[in-house]
């Protein structure tokens, strides 16, 4: 019952090289933004303290490395996965197409319970640019399409939306956090068998 | 301190010796020993391989990686110094970096796991650089923690995470403020398991020792400065993974992991934090949990006899599998049902449920344990009461009938009264008082301290700890003497039956014979010829005393 106050999300962002992942996580994180371009290597990790529903959250933010050859984690970042956000840049129509083999990726090595329903965000980024080449309306009708992800524009570099679209990948990871207690059926009581404990051998745990 | 006891051991002569086995034994009696044992005694500290641990994961062709030991790696994996937050890790410095395998394999591999144990370590420093470079990007509490002198200067941090890398707990601060860190170490373990299908076992950087267990969806990291070698940092890990156990059962950790990987585990863990952090206190003061036994509270063989036959006759009820009494981290008494032995490793959780746990003194308390020797797949139902006023004598009735607890509290109260009756209970408190024994009593000159432990009943002896180890200082370094000796004694593949060794302070032996391990203390100026001499005096007061010390038969319902 106490530990009703401490709830942590694992949260991860997927989505192909500079669209800005590390950029969205610094801005969410930190308030700062850098318009140099440095690539992941591997993973970074990032913590931040969240109030969601009058309960505090604390988000572990696993930021992942989108250039392929960088991408030597796999699975150990999708294992036990409470939310997923996927980016894509919005002048660059290849990156908001990758979307469909970066959430497939993720629902393969994560295999969660009920795929249908996993939280996923999809975020478009870099709307502060000019040169926009996916219009936000092709980027709802795909997230309708996947069971209505819920669609957010932002500005890493202006800070738009940024924080909106965080808070939603909390709220509907925590939306499954709350369905899943824990069954608190009684483990089998211990069976005395005869054969169970000869002298001298013991058990292979 | 430190350095000047380094370079003593540098300078020290060491022989490691067979051949002088014959000089040594002069008594074919082993003192303690007995056939009639009520402990597991047949495992050892050898036994404790990470292969068995490792039988989900598929052996790789490339042989597996004991120890990846970076020297001259300015810049560890965790840590890190606040100066070298500052300054940024080049490629040549990575260069410098030696990593060796312990297991042979060819150049390629190693270069490969260079390059990847590199990468993944360039990782950490590209955070820091960017921090460097943008001062407060990352201003978040989680850093900050990290960095503080008072969270580094921890002489050992124990973690425990999911595989999925959530914190669940940690020796030193909140695991909440951990959770970067955390994060950083599951990226390390799943690294090594998912790209080279390997298992991450030890890193050692600079004084720092890094040790890796992976279990049942949980992984335990192990970081220390002291003296502890790798197989007893294992050793403290694996002794962690059995209090979680404890508190679930194998089967519900297993369970819960299979249905939601995402399991914040610190849900049903909570409350236990107790648990863990005593477990970890007990293991730095009691080196009980080192050798794998336990320490009997001394006293005379017919009032043990006395405390054991009692129990036995009034508490011979239906499932009741073990009944014992412990007073302050010693065993009393032990009465099994036939066929069931206890494991000393299943004792040292039920001493540390005691020792942790303020609120059995205050009424008779039922509560599950688990102990995973004994069966990890379910519980066992705990009658817990003392028997004395000042709740120094505990006894524990230990059944499979979760229905049993008036049954048994009434044993209790027939116990009790006839312990008193037969003044046993008095005999137990007198000992207590009496603080065990003095190394006086052996009255052999130059012996400072000693661990005795009889291999066959799992059980240890070891006098007080009197001047020059009477200060919290003192007592470490002792302890970080026996971890070496104990570790240069049983390294495994090359275990030593004897070993003299030369320090600055003092002069230690190890004597490991079927059936028994000695670890002994002299002062610096004695010669090997004497102390030989010395521990077979030993042997023969311990030979003497060995009915008072150890529990000798085993009494069965």
């Amino acid at each position: 019952m106490a530990s009703r106050k401490k709830v942590l999300l694992k949260v991860i962002i997927l989505g192909d090289s500079g669209v800005g992942k590390t950029s969205l996580m610094n801005q969410y994180v930190a308030k700062k933004f850098s318009n140099q371009y440095k690539a992941t290597i591997g993973a970074d990790f990032l913590t931040k303290e969240v109030m969601v529903d009058d309960r505090l959250v604390t988000m572990q933010i696993w930021d992942t490395a989108g250039q392929e050859r960088f991408q030597s984690l796999g699975v150990a970042f999708y294992r036990g996965a409470d939310g997923c956000v996927l980016v894509f840049d919005v002048t660059m129509p290849n990156t908001f197409r990758s979307l469909d083999s970066w959430r497939d990726e993720f629902l393969i090595q994560a295999s969660p319970r009920d795929p249908e329903n996993f939280p996923f965000v999809v975020i478009g980024n870099k709307i502060d640019l000019e040169n926009r080449a996916v219009s936000a309306r092709r980027a709802q009708g795909w997230c309708h399409s996947k069971g209505d992800i819920p669609y957010f524009e932002t500005s890493a570099k202006e800070a738009i939306n940024v924080e909106q679209a965080f808070q939603a990948v909390a709220k509907n990871a925590m939306a499954q956090e709350s369905d899943v207690e824990l069954c608190s059926d009684f483990p089998d009581p211990i069976k005395l068998k005869d054969d169970q404990a000869k002298p001298r051998e013991n058990c292979a745990c | 301190m430190a350095t000047e006891i380094r370079e003593a051991e540098q300078n020290a002569s060491v022989s490691d010796s067979d051949s002088g086995q014959s000089d040594f034994i002069e008594t074919n009696e082993i003192p303690g020993k007995s056939s009639n044992t009520l402990l597991v005694a047949n495992d050892s500290f050898e036994d404790l391989s990470y292969a068995e641990l490792n039988n989900t994961i598929v052996a790789s062709p490339m042989g597996t990686i004991n120890s990846l030991v970076k020297k001259k790696a300015k810049r560890s994996l965790s840590l890190p110094e606040r100066e070298h937050v500052e300054d940024t890790v080049s490629e040549s410095e990575v260069d410098d970096s030696e990593v060796e395998t312990s297991e042979i394999c060819d150049d390629s591999q190693v270069d490969m796991i260079e390059a990847r144990v590199t990468e993944l370590s360039l990782q950490e420093t590209t955070s820091q650089t960017a921090d460097a470079q943008i001062p407060h990007l990352m201003t978040n509490t989680d850093t900050d923690y990290v960095n503080s002198p008072e969270w580094k200067r921890q002489k050992k941090h124990i973690f425990i995470l999911s595989e999925s890398g959530k914190p669940i707990y940690s020796r030193h601060g909140n695991e909440d403020k951990l959770v970067t860190i955390m994060g950083v170490m599951q990226a390390l373990v799943s690294f090594v398991a998912d790209s080279n299908k390997d298992t991450l076992r030890s890193i050692v950087a600079g004084d720092h020792k890094f040790v890796f267990m992976t279990r049942d969806h949980l992984t335990f990291v192990g970081v220390t400065r002291g003296k502890e070698s790798t197989q007893q940092m294992f050793l403290q890990l694996t002794y962690m993974y059995n209090q979680v156990i404890s508190i679930l059962t194998h089967s519900t950790l297993t369970r819960i992991f299979k249905q939601h990987r995402n399991y914040d585990l610190r849900r049903p863990l909570s409350g236990a934090e107790k648990f863990f952090d005593n477990l970890l206190n007990l293991m730095d003061v009691e080196p009980g949990l080192l050798l794998t036994s336990v320490r009997c509270l001394p006293l005379d063989s017919n009032v043990r006899d006395i405390v054991s036959q009692t129990i036995a006759q009034h508490a011979k009820v239906k499932d009741l599998v073990f009944a014992l009494i412990i007073a302050q981290n010693q065993l009393v008494a032990v009465v099994r049902m036939k066929k069931y032995y206890l494991h000393p490793m299943d004792l040292h959780l039920i001493l540390n449920l005691i020792n942790a746990s303020e609120s059995f003194k205050a009424a008779e308390s039922w509560t599950p344990i688990c102990l995973p020797k004994f069966d990890a797949a379910g519980f066992l139902q705990a009658h817990v009461s003392y028997l004395d006023e000042e709740c120094q004598t505990c006894l524990l009735l230990l059944s499979v009938d979760i229905e049993a607890f008036y049954t048994l509290s009434e044993c209790k109260a027939k116990i009790q009264e006839r312990l008193i009756k037969y003044n046993a209970l008095a005999a137990i408190n007198n000992s207590l008082k009496r603080n065990s024994y003095s190394i006086q009593q052996c009255s052999i000159s130059d012996l400072r301290h000693f661990l005795y432990k009889s291999r066959s009943t799992a059980q240890y002896t070891s006098p007080e700890l009197e001047a020059p180890y009477n200060t919290k200082e003192e007592k470490e370094r002792l302890f970080g003497l026996y971890y070496y000796l104990h570790d240069r004694i049983h390294t495994s593949g090359r275990t030593l039956k004897i070993l003299f060794h030369v320090g600055a302070y003092e002069t230690l032996l190890g004597w490991v014979t079927t059936g028994f391990e000695l670890y002994a203390v002299f002062g610096p100026l004695v010669t090997k010829m004497s102390a030989i001499h010395a521990v077979n005096k030993l042997l023969r007061w311990i030979k003497k005393e060995e009915d008072r010390l150890f529990i000798l038969s085993s009494v069965t319902f």
